[in-house]
């Protein structure tokens, strides 16, 4: 039956699904009870930028958004380019809850703009406060609408071990995703 | 090890099949059978031992492993096992033995050599459970199983054949081809379900070492990690950046038909996702 569920999803039609990235909204306190990962109020969305007039509109209009909710939220941005030619849209607010609200505000401009496959991820950071100086990610890919973590330890090298009790300590929360060969790093991110 | 038992199991089918056809009786048959299995099970560490080239080693040649071992040993009020070391890169480990007092655990060097103390920890309570379930009397008596099921086929239909004489020596020519072949045909299909039967016995006892595992050392994480080491999976948690597979469209690639639920059947080891999965919810539910 699997081969045949299989064949009907078809991954390329799937939609952002904003009750996926709101589930956050409660399973960040597991995160801090269970593992001690505290939420530093910094995200980042990531998207493709794509040269042409509609998307500096969009652009345009997503500032404008961040500017007029600046002062109601206590939200901070910044706009940076990386060399994969991606756009990081850097928020830090103080509660998870205004990120939230601000990150799917942002992705819901871009859509309307008719940019949602240019969409690729939301990355939450989190301080590991076991461990001082570590950082830890939870990455929410757009195209298959799933979390899951990183956890970078030095040089590209990944903390598999922390990344797997992130997964089981969230797992029930939040849509993980289960195949790990799909848990692609974001290295050197600006956030 | 268990590939070997199959083996084993195999040849005997063999050998009683050769003995049935050579006209003796079922008495001598069945204890010629049963005197092989009580061998097999007898010798079955020392078999094991000379056939994987695993060296027992004493408590000076390898003082932090023989420390590992007391440690859960001691913890869990088990006795302590011979510890033998086999010289390969190959991460691996297994225990044998017939019962729990003569028991050996083996692990290779390439495992010590990839695994952190904790992770070795992980995989040796792992066999360690193995032993305390007296896994390999549980095999042995499941091939004892097949080998049974696979000589009553024959004697019941032999029986059969020879009870049915009263119609006479023709009707029985006329249908011996056909007989035969239904015969041997049963007899497959006896021994390939079996088969199946015992991998199927065979995973589900490495579920139960692995939540025997995480019992012992309350981390179940750690086995986890050592699984994944071990099966190379680590691989497949990728390093690779996002943002330069994208382009590729990995994530459209329907997941192709791997051929992984028939080999499923037949492997002695579940998959090491599903075994890590496990073990993940059994981390969930003790922190």
């Amino acid at each position: 039956m699997k081969f045949f569920r299989r064949l009907r999803r078809n991954p390329s039609i799937s939609k952002t699904n904003p009750d996926a990235i709101f589930a956050l909204s409660s399973a960040y306190i597991t995160l801090e009870t269970k593992l001690g990962l505290k939420n530093t109020g910094r995200s980042a969305l990531s998207l493709k930028v794509v040269d042409g007039m509609y998307f500096e509109d969009m652009k345009q209009d997503v500032q404008q958004f961040l500017d007029a909710s600046k002062s109601e939220f206590g939200m901070r941005y910044r706009v940076v380019k990386d060399s994969y030619g991606y756009l990081w849209i850097i928020v830090e607010a103080g509660r998870m809850e205004d990120n939230l609200a601000g990150l799917t505000a942002i992705s819901d401009t871009v859509e309307e703009k008719g940019f949602a496959d240019q969409l690729l991820a939301v990355v939450f950071e989190f301080s590991i406060t076991m461990d001082k100086n570590s950082i830890a990610y939870l990455i929410y890919n757009y195209k298959r609408n799933k979390f899951y973590p990183f956890v970078p330890a030095g040089q590209k090298n990944r903390d598999s071990e922390q990344e797997m009790k992130i997964l089981a300590a969230a797992d029930q929360e939040l849509p993980f995703e289960k195949d790990m060969s799909l848990w692609y790093p974001l290295w050197d991110l600006p956030l | 090890m268990i590939l070997s038992f199959a083996i084993l199991t195999l040849l005997y089918l063999i050998f009683l099949s050769v003995l049935a056809y050579l006209g003796l009786g079922a008495v001598p048959i069945i204890i010629i059978a049963s005197a092989m299995i009580l061998a097999q099970f007898y010798f079955s560490d020392r078999i094991v031992l000379w056939s994987s080239g695993a060296k027992v080693v004493s408590r000076e040649q390898y003082p932090q492993l023989h420390e590992i071992i007391e440690r859960i040993v001691a913890r869990n009020n088990l006795p302590k096992p011979r510890v033998a070391i086999i010289d390969t890169n190959m991460p691996n480990a297994f225990a044998t033995g017939r019962g729990r007092k003569s028991s050996v655990v083996a692990v290779t060097t390439g495992l010590l050599q990839i695994l952190d103390t904790e992770e070795v920890e992980g995989v040796i309570a792992h066999e360690l459970t193995h032993i305390r379930n007296r896994d390999a009397l549980v095999l042995t008596l499941a091939s004892l199983f097949s080998t049974v099921a696979w000589y009553l086929m024959q004697f019941g239909f032999y029986g059969g054949l020879y009870g049915g004489g009263g119609y006479g020596y023709g009707g029985r020519d006329r249908n011996s081809g056909g007989a035969m072949i239904i015969i041997l045909l049963v007899a497959m299909l006896t021994w390939v379900v079996s088969f199946l039967i015992i991998r199927a016995i065979s995973r589900y006892r490495e579920f139960a070492a692995d939540r025997g595992s995480a019992q012992m050392t309350g981390k179940p994480v750690k086995l986890a990690n050592a699984l994944l080491k071990i099966s190379g999976s680590m691989r497949r948690i990728p390093t690779k950046d996002l943002r330069q597979v994208e382009g590729l469209n990995a994530f459209f690639i329907v997941p192709a038909l791997t051929g992984s639920t028939i080999a499923n059947l037949f492997s002695t080891h579940p998959p090491v996702e599903k075994r890590v999965q496990k073990l993940m919810e059994m981390e969930a539910s003790m922190s």
